[in-house]
């Protein structure tokens, strides 16, 4: 019993150490990694390089050119509209087509993905508007809606189900095919919004549906889909040009955009994008998309036009990873495993287990298993009596070696 | 014999198990009350929102409550064990050393396990009032750490109080804490969902974490 209970506490310590050293390991050496910002400029068709050079701004094109901060705001006048406007140097044309700033302002939006809102416990209950209460500004419902066997509205003051409201509900999606429940509810429920347009779900079947309240009754619209396409994250927008309704990713890691009324689905042509762990930002305006990914090892930015969503060209960045540095290099030698409670693209805490990267860890292990058995054979003890530990110091390295020593087993000999 | 083993024990933490309880209750309507105040003079679908969209927790006053009633009820339970080490009477008994302990321990970990579903349970009536299963559940799974991590420095403190090295006590209280840090992480509401189950085996294995240092203090190691 002895025993058991000192292998309990040595295997639960290094568990501790295995969270603690590495972070503290990193809250020291850790460096920043300074990702430029890059947009494609529409007056000299080039991409736009901003970074952070030895803590020094530096703005530059694809070619080497260096710009001044207001060169560089001139080249993305439709980034930086206000500032040209402000200092009078906002052009009235730009490549042969005038800027009507009515429809400029239309045309601009910016879609800011990361991976924590895909991976992260989702609300399970839904506030559903009223799309056409004539009413200038949206109201909060006084129920929300979850989607298991039936549609349920509850109630928020009372708690209580509202049958008949349910019953319509679920009626309406029932009729249109849907298989209960949903797998994805996807909406802005929220009413600072400039209308709105309810939600997009998908159902055990994984079809795609859209959902809303018209004047008290249900609108739902089945949206035809390719077959065996699913989807694991929907997000709406509310953009002024009202293009499209939402950003789809599909579980092969493509983007669609679902175009506004006509419910057309089209993937847009990126590669390398994985919703689990990549940021994504789309930025749009009059002639372009840039559509802007960020991964651990690098930078994409992609540039469709923004009539028919057609690739323009491409930019990309790689840099080293936190364990290509030196001080990750040092970490893998060091640490055998480093495991963190939470993780930058989930929500969820758990043992994130980063395994090394190199072998080094080994090397370390073994040396460290090597002064543990030296110490023993200098205390001329039973060596099969420590085979436990051994071997613990073998597969942990400095994890297990602090917490055999910390739980000693001398009383054991 | 046992059962006058269990009455010491009884004796020792019945003050501490009870002003806890009623501590943990008076946590539990202050929460409610609140929630209450907030239904009357905001509204329900405002208060749902915050939760549900605004990653309002309206159960976050029990962080630390299990925590705290852990650490009483083993400092009332053990420290007094090692006054004057007293314990070796207990030793002395007809009993299995280690038996007379895990009753002691098991003892201990009943009554804040009791007193841990009294919260829980007027907790849950509470809620059930004002919110939906699902809101229910996500509250649950944060909590659930909170308590787990409230029996786990339980079963620590019973470690080092045993442990009869100054030194040793240090260390196990700095690992102690860095392990309980994996309890207490910040997250949103239902974040802890996947890593709770294994949370559970692992507080369930230091259970027993008590007998290695009280064998160190059996054996006089010093």
């Amino acid at each position: 019993m002895e025993r058991i209970s000192r292998y309990i506490l040595v295997l639960v310590s290094a568990i501790a150490a295995a969270v603690v050293l590495p972070w503290l390991y990193r809250m020291t050496f850790d460096k920043p990694v300074h990702v430029p910002f890059v947009v494609y400029s529409c007056v000299n068709n080039d991409f736009m390089i901003q970074e952070t050079e030895n803590g020094k701004q530096e703005r530059t094109d694809t070619h080497g050119n260096k710009y001044t901060r207001e060169e560089y705001e001139q080249k993305l006048p439709l980034m930086y509209t206000r500032q040209l406007l402000t200092a009078g140097t906002m052009p009235d044309t730009i490549n042969g087509t005038a800027i009507d700033m009515h429809e400029l302002l239309k045309a601009k939006s910016v879609f800011y993905y990361k991976p924590e809102m895909m991976n992260t416990p989702h609300p399970e209950l839904y506030p559903l508007f009223e799309s056409e209460s004539g009413r200038a500004n949206l109201e909060m419902p006084d129920d929300f809606f979850r989607i298991t066997w039936r549609m349920e509205f509850i109630n928020a003051e009372t708690n209580k189900i509202e049958e008949e409201k349910s019953r319509l509900f679920s009626v309406a999606l029932y009729k249109k095919g849907f298989t209960f429940p949903s797998k994805l509810v996807a909406g802005i429920p929220t009413n600072r919004k400039s209308c709105d347009e309810g939600y997009f779900i998908t159902d055990s079947a994984d079809q795609l549906f859209h959902l809303k309240m018209m004047d008290g009754n249900p609108y739902v619209k089945k949206v035809d889909l390719p077959e065996g396409l699913k989807f694991r994250f929907i997000n709406c927008v509310d953009f002024k040009d009202k293009k499209y309704y939402a950003y789809l990713f599909s579980e092969d890691n493509g983007i669609y955009i679902l175009t506004q009324d006509e419910y057309e689905l089209i993937k847009l042509p990126i590669e390398g994008f994985n919703p689990g762990n990549c940021d994504l930002r789309i930025l749009g305006d009059i002639f372009y998309y840039n559509v802007i990914i960020r991964a651990d090892d690098h930078l994409q930015v992609d540039v469709l036009n923004y009539s028919d969503y057609k690739k323009v060209d491409t930019y990309r960045k790689n840099w080293l990873t936190r364990s290509e540095l030196p001080a990750g290099k040092i970490a893998a030698a060091i640490f055998p495993v480093q495991i963190s409670m939470t993780d930058k693209n989930s929500n969820f805490i758990n043992f994130y287990i980063e395994k090394p990267s190199g072998f080094a860890w080994i090397i370390v292990n073994l040396i460290l298993a090597g002064i543990h058995l030296f110490v023993l054979l200098k205390r001329k003890t039973k060596i099969s009596r420590h085979f436990f530990d051994l071997t613990v110091v073998t597969f942990t390295g400095f994890f297990g070696y602090i917490a055999v020593n910390l739980f000693q087993n001398k009383l054991f000999d | 014999m046992w059962k006058s083993v269990i009455y010491k024990e009884w004796l020792k933490i019945r003050w501490f198990l009870a002003a806890f309880t009623v501590l943990g209750l008076i946590d539990v309507g202050y929460i409610f009350l609140k929630v209450r105040h907030e239904f009357t003079f905001s509204s329900g679908k405002d208060y749902w929102y915050s939760i549900l969209f605004q990653r309002y927790r309206y159960f976050s006053f029990l962080k630390y409550l299990p925590l705290a009633g852990a650490v009483a009820v083993g400092l009332a339970q053990y420290l007094p064990e090692i006054i004057n080490k007293r314990i070796k009477l207990t030793f002395h008994l007809p009993l299995k050393e280690n038996k007379v302990l895990l009753m002691m321990h098991a003892f201990g970990t009943a009554g804040l396990l009791v007193s841990y579903l009294i919260i829980l349970f007027a907790f849950w009536w509470l809620s059930k009032f004002f919110f939906t299963n699902e809101m229910i559940t996500g509250a649950f799974v944060s909590v659930f750490p909170w308590f787990l991590a409230g029996l786990t420095a339980y079963f620590i403190i019973a470690l080092i109080i045993f442990e009869p090295v100054w030194k040793y006590r240090i260390y196990y209280s700095l690992t102690g804490v860095f392990f309980l840090s994996i309890y207490l992480e910040p997250a949103v509401t239902g974040g802890y969902g996947p890593v709770n189950p294994v949370l559970f085996v692992l507080t369930g294995c230091l259970s027993i974490a008590l007998i290695f240092s009280a064998y160190r203090f059996r054996k006089g190691e010093m």
